[in-house]
């Protein structure tokens, strides 16, 4: 492994709020490669989002840095494409035009982009609702939609908070394994938030666990189920035993963040 | 259970039925002799009316709706040009808001009757004091609905813009403008009938045509028949008028879902 694409480098972030400083990510020290998939669980208010937006440049780390191929984020980065949970597509916009944004912000041909946004669509198998507009889409063809806007902008890597949790098991299932599609076609590292430890052992590389208030890395695993993974990967022995591992980590935190509030 | 909605033309039906009855009562009361014809002219009478006062060797009817329209339009328009790209950047910029939001609530508590006498003053009764009125009683109203449109605006989608590349320019015109307008149309509705009253109103103190000036004259000459004619010329006027906003409405909002509104 060549230098980490992703470097968060003891950051912290403290909120002010009314009753004094909320540290929400403390001392947290992370790489990630190129082209990897990184999952992310942890308790609810562990700064997960924070992180996130961190990387994504919505907000500074109150110290620390954050650099991508080795220049530090200091301001919204387009080359890190957030996926959000309630998919802010424009709804003025119809699908193509919500997918070939980027380009069009780029100065790039309606025909042309209009193109490029149509294989795009293609991939993820919405053609035919080019011209539909968000409001007329299910909740998991809207998040195909952003998905497939994220990617369209060809960053260099996907920032997801949480981006499947409004879908049911189903649809989530179905946007898990789009994703995966997506991410072995076009090599992409991705950093993935989720609350769900079957999501993160089935998409990640690593997974990180994260502890309670404010935020540090608790234990990084790295996930050895087999590659391509097909959702059939949720009932072998490995899974099961790392999904018991993982998930006494977290709830130990849980508690620990319950029994710390009552304290 | 809730009840199955009317279809289009039910709706059209049980309207006119209703319409007609009540013209039919209105005629019936005064045949009768229940009321005076001189103080309220049956149906019939106020339609004959208006067929003179639109084709007959005097017909001054047009001429009037056309003045009205005119003002209204120019006055409403003149107020959008200047008030709407204020209203976008008092929502953008906090500065700019917390610099001119006293003077605006100043402004905006004042009735649109009350600009008439100073109008006047400064323009006389020509065509500009008609724009001049219209423009003050729509202006800071348009500023305040169109301020608190851009402000409405959800703040994740310029986020999201943000994050696919867009500069602050591109936000504000990908994402602000689209994302505040239809709040800045339904406000600009409500300000049109605020641009009616005060033509008419103006028109009414001091002017030598259009629909409020028939009115008032009408009044002079205590014929009831023509005030009845100016009153139902308005409001088909601002019928049809709407009907046309509500046009430009669907034409520039394609996105909004039809059928929330009756
Ligand atoms: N803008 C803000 N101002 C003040 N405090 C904030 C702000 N955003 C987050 N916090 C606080 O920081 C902590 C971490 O919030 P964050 O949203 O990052 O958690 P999270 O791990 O994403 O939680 P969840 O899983 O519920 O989405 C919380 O305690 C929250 O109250
Ligand atoms: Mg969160």
């Amino acid at each position: 492994m060549s230098e980490a694409l992703i470097k968060i480098e003891s950051v912290s972030k403290e909120y002010a709020t009314r009753k004094g400083m909320v540290s929400a990510v403390k001392d947290l020290t992370l790489d990630i490669n190129r082209g990897e998939v990184v999952c992310i669980v942890g308790a609810s208010g562990c700064g997960k989002s924070t992180l996130l937006n961190m990387v994504a440049g919505f907000i500074r780390p109150s110290s620390g840095r954050i650099l991508l191929d080795g220049r530090e984020i200091t301001s919204v980065e387009p080359r890190c494409a957030l996926i959000f949970q309630n998919y802010a597509l424009f709804p003025w916009m119809t699908v193509i035009e919500n997918v070939s944004f980027g380009a069009r912000l780029k100065g790039m041909k309606k025909a042309e982009r209009q193109e490029l946004a149509r294989s795009w669509i293609e991939t993820v198998g919405l053609t035919g609702f080019e011209t539909a507009y968000p409001s007329e889409l299910s909740g998991g063809m809207q998040q195909r939609v952003a998905l497939c806007r994220a990617l369209a902008n060809e960053p260099d890597v996907l920032l997801c908070d949480e981006p499947f949790a409004a879908l049911d098991a189903m649809t989530r299932q179905l946007m898990q394994q789009e994703l995966l599609r997506a991410v072995e076609e076009s090599g992409k590292t991705v950093l993935f938030i989720t609350h769900s430890i079957d999501e993160a052992l089935i998409l990640s590389e690593r997974l990180v666990v994260m502890s309670a208030r404010p935020g540090r890395v608790k234990a990084v695993y790295t996930n050895d189920l087999p590659r391509p993974r097909r959702l059939e990967v949720q009932i072998t022995e490995r899974f099961l035993e790392l999904k018991r591992e993982v998930w006494d980590l977290v709830q130990e935190e849980v508690m620990g963040s319950i029994t710390q509030k009552r304290g | 259970m809730e009840r199955r909605p009317f279809e289009f033309w039910q709706l059209a039906v049980i309207g006119s039925a209703g319409l007609l009855a009540f013209l039919a009562i209105w005629e019936l009361t005064v045949r009768i002799g229940l009321v005076d014809a001189f103080f309220l002219p049956p149906p019939s009478m106020v339609l004959a009316r208006m067929k003179a006062l639109a084709t007959g060797p005097d017909a001054v009817l047009l001429n009037d709706i056309r003045m009205s329209v005119g003002r209204v339009l120019a006055g409403f328009a003149l107020s959008v040009i200047v008030g709407v790209p204020c209203g976008l950047v008092m929502g953008i910029s906090p500065f700019i808001r917390a610099l001119f939001n006293p003077i605006v609530s100043i402004i905006r508590p004042l009735p649109a009757l009350s600009w008439i006498p100073l109008s006047m003053l400064w323009l006389g009764i020509d065509e500009q004091q008609k724009y001049a009125i219209v423009f003050m009683g729509c202006f800071a109203s348009i500023l305040v609905y169109t301020t608190d449109a851009t402000m409405r605006v959800d703040p994740l989608l310029t986020l999201a813009a943000r994050n696919l590349g867009a500069k602050r320019f591109q936000v504000i015109r990908h994402v602000i403008l689209p994302g505040a307008l239809p709040n800045i149309l339904s406000g600009l509705k409500v300000v049109l009938a605020i641009a009616w009253t005060c033509v008419i109103s103006a028109e009414m103190v001091g002017a030598n045509v259009g629909l409020g000036f028939r009115i008032w004259t009408a009044k002079e000459w205590s014929d009831t028949g023509q005030v009845l004619v100016g009153m139902l010329s308005i409001s088909i006027t601002v019928l049809l008028l709407d009907i046309l906003f509500k046009v430009i409405e669907k034409l520039l909002l394609p996105w909004q879902k039809v059928g929330n509104e009756g």
